[in-house]
């Protein structure tokens, strides 16, 4: 039988036991310390960007988030409030006043100074001398580029959200790009900056020399929907908070609608194509004034008395068109525009987006059917224009416009119109600038088509001014095998000594929209001395300029 | 025996706190010198970030054509100023580019240009125009 342990067995037995818990304590605490303490010892402080960066297709920044600091200021620690009020204010640029009242009848500890202040303006601060100032860490977001693509990259408010353009079309994605890691995010747009200055350069040189209201343009990749470049002047700096005098946040280009005129005969000979409804060899009599019920529809200038299929387009003749959309109807004619995409907002990252205005399908007859097909009685924003005209060229394939980088994935669509009507679509559009209205946008070697349109621009009481028009020109480059289309559209501008006084899209938009082509092809790799296609082979020299449209009640 | 080892014991638990103790704050110390090395690679990233923000904006496309005009007489006529290798005529090609003119580097420069010497035209490859 075993005998019952002894007092100073039990005393080693409990010291023992303790030794081993003391033991295992240590041992804990060694793993803790040494493994599993030092994974989140050296964790990296949480970065001040909130925002990715936004940048172009080739990794030119856009915007980006910059460090900056928002000062506080607790008014108990001042001995003389008055005084350092006006100091603060001389040194941030805040309101010495508002400065002054917040510090007398502070409610809380803490007032703010002044948000997002430069280092410089910290130096200034610091200077001071005061007590009681504390510096929180804050992010203003900066645009390098200026205004260059401020329309689109669009600007954040002071807390830091999107509030219009893409910084607001693409916040999820600016936002999920911010928290991924410890690196700084990027989102890739589909701008090119090389294309948008340019874009923004000819354009500001063309609004200047024919002193128009407004101008934008856009560039377009026919194939992955791509928006390399798009221009609204008058533009604003998106580094600064204010509008300067004659400054605009509005893109023209998205946000308004408008009678685009003679450029929508495209759509008009697309529609009659596909429906076999119109042989390019037939003639058309070209009357002085084409009678639709009770209104009449004229020519801005002389015409022949025949003008074959192709020339209708390429003379831009209204009556011309008219007596081609009458075939199809109004019925066919708002179903092929419905199905363009032309009656609806087109759908893109931008916010920014204008619903096309069109007739009532009970008041869609005879005459609106002739007008809409010559580009008159319907408004769509530009980029909904270029949307359509881009499936027109690009095969017959819908397409959605994109500001995201698409690494040349092809992104066409279902088929909208057939592929032959595209083709034939195609060589019209070269024949329109090697023979017809758009000349002054022929760039040797780069095979380029077009159409012009001179709309009238309608005044408050819904007349339209006299003299007064909206020019633009579609621009289509390799139009053999199209892969960019330009489009730059005038507000209003005014003739000079240099077009004899013509203000219309073959003197004004179709120039500025052949030196855009000019300077971009060779950067987006467009090869020069492209084959030309067969109308182009044939052409015979015509007179130049666009014809304004107009129909008009008949007394 | 058990004294030993009861000294033993308190004697290796001594020194296991003190290298505990020693552990410890050499963990502190890299912990502090993490926390320091985190905070200037965030510094730098700052500054860095606001150097490329800053070279973007000296580089951007319209001050680099202002400054191109101003200062080396050059103009914005690209696409005769650029061209590709394929249409370099090829030693002993009998009539390169289809005796179709090839256009050099065409800057109009000003007329008293800081160290150019003359404006360069249009020229004719050897097959076609001598």
């Amino acid at each position: 039988m075993r005998e019952a342990p002894t007092l100073y067995q039990r005393r080693i037995v409990i010291g023992a036991g303790i030794c081993v818990i003391a033991f295992a304590l240590v041992g804990i605490r060694l793993v803790h310390v040494s493994l599993l303490k030092g994974w989140d010892a050296g964790r990296a402080h949480a970065p001040i960007v909130a925002r990715a960066d936004l940048t172009d297709r080739n990794g030119e920044l856009l915007a980006r988030d910059l460090p900056v600091k928002d000062l506080y200021a607790r008014p108990k620690f001042f001995a003389d409030p008055a005084g350092a009020a006006e100091g603060l204010a001389a040194a941030t640029g805040a309101s010495a006043r508002r400065l002054e009242k917040a510090f007398r009848t502070a409610k809380h500890a803490y007032v703010l100074v002044a948000r997002q202040i430069t280092p410089d303006d910290e130096a200034k601060v610091m200077q001071l001398g005061l007590p009681g100032l504390e510096f929180e860490p804050s992010a203003k977001r900066y645009y390098p580029d200026g205004r260059t693509a401020a329309q689109v990259t669009g600007v954040t408010d002071l807390d830091n959200n999107g509030i219009s353009g893409l910084e607001l079309g693409l916040q999820p994605e600016i936002h999920a790009a911010a928290a991924r890691g410890h690196e700084r995010g990027q989102v890739a747009t589909s701008i090119d900056m090389r294309v948008q200055y340019i874009l923004a350069h000819e354009l500001e040189q063309a609004r200047q020399t024919f002193t128009a209201k407004a101008a934008g343009g856009i560039v377009m990749d026919v194939k992955t929907g791509e928006i390399l470049g798009m221009v609204s002047l008058p533009d604003f700096d998106p580094n600064q908070r204010g509008l300067a005098p004659g400054d605009s946040r509005r893109n023209i280009m998205a946000q308004d609608v408008y009678e685009l005129g003679s450029v929508f005969k495209i759509f008009s000979f697309t529609m009659a194509l596909d429906d076999h409804t119109l042989n390019l060899n037939e003639v058309f009599p070209i009357n002085r004034d084409y009678k639709v019920g009770r209104y009449t529809i004229h020519e801005a200038e002389r015409m022949p008395a025949t003008l074959a299929a192709r020339d209708v387009l390429a003379q831009s003749s209204n009556i011309g068109t008219s007596q081609i959309v009458l075939r199809s109807g109004a019925q066919v004619q708002r179903a092929f525009l419905d199905h363009m995409g032309l009656l609806k907002p087109v759908e893109t990252d931008l916010p920014e987006s204008a619903r096309p205005l069109y007739p009532a399908i009970k008041n869609w007859g005879q005459i609106e059917t002739a007008t809409i097909g010559f580009g008159q009685g319907i408004s769509v924003s530009p980029l909904s224009f270029v949307t359509a005209a881009a499936e027109v060229v690009n095969g017959g394939r819908r397409i959605t416009p994109t500001f995201l980088r698409q690494n040349g994935k092809d992104r066409r669509g279902e088929q909208v119109i057939s592929h032959e009507t595209s083709v034939k679509m195609r060589d019209l559009l070269r024949y329109v600038v090697t023979s017809g209205s758009g000349k002054k946008a022929d760039i040797e070697g780069y095979d380029v088509g077009g159409k012009t349109g001179s709309a009238q621009v309608p005044g408050p009481n819904g007349r339209y001014l006299p003299r007064a028009l909206r020019t633009s020109f579609f621009a289509v480059f390799p139009a053999h095998q199209p892969r960019y289309i330009v489009y730059v559209l005038m507000d209003q501008p005014h003739g000079t000594k240099a077009t004899a006084g013509f203000a219309l899209a073959g003197w004004t938009a179709a120039p500025a929209a052949g030196r855009v082509i000019e300077r971009i092809a060779p950067l987006l790799g467009v090869p020069k001395q492209s084959e030309p296609t067969r109308l182009a082979r044939d052409t015979t020299q015509q007179q130049d300029g666009a014809q304004p449209v107009s129909a008009s009640e008949s007394p | 025996m058990v004294r030993v080892i009861n000294f033993f014991c308190v004697a290796l638990m001594g020194l296991t706190i003190l290298a505990l103790y020693h552990v410890s704050e050499r963990t502190r110390d890299a912990r502090l010198e993490l926390a320091r090395v985190n905070h200037e690679i965030t510094r730098q990233h700052s500054d860095i970030a606001v150097l490329e923000t800053e070279w973007q904006h000296v580089a951007a496309p319209g001050r680099i054509q202002q400054l191109a005009e101003a200062h080396l007489g050059m103009s914005d006529n690209a696409s005769a100023q650029l061209s590709s290798f394929d249409m370099l005529p090829r030693r002993g090609d009998a009539a390169a580019l289809n005796n179709t003119p090839l256009r050099n580097a065409n800057a109009v420069l000003p007329a008293n240009p800081p160290g150019a010497t003359a404006a360069v035209s249009t020229i004719t490859t050897p097959a076609s125009g001598m």
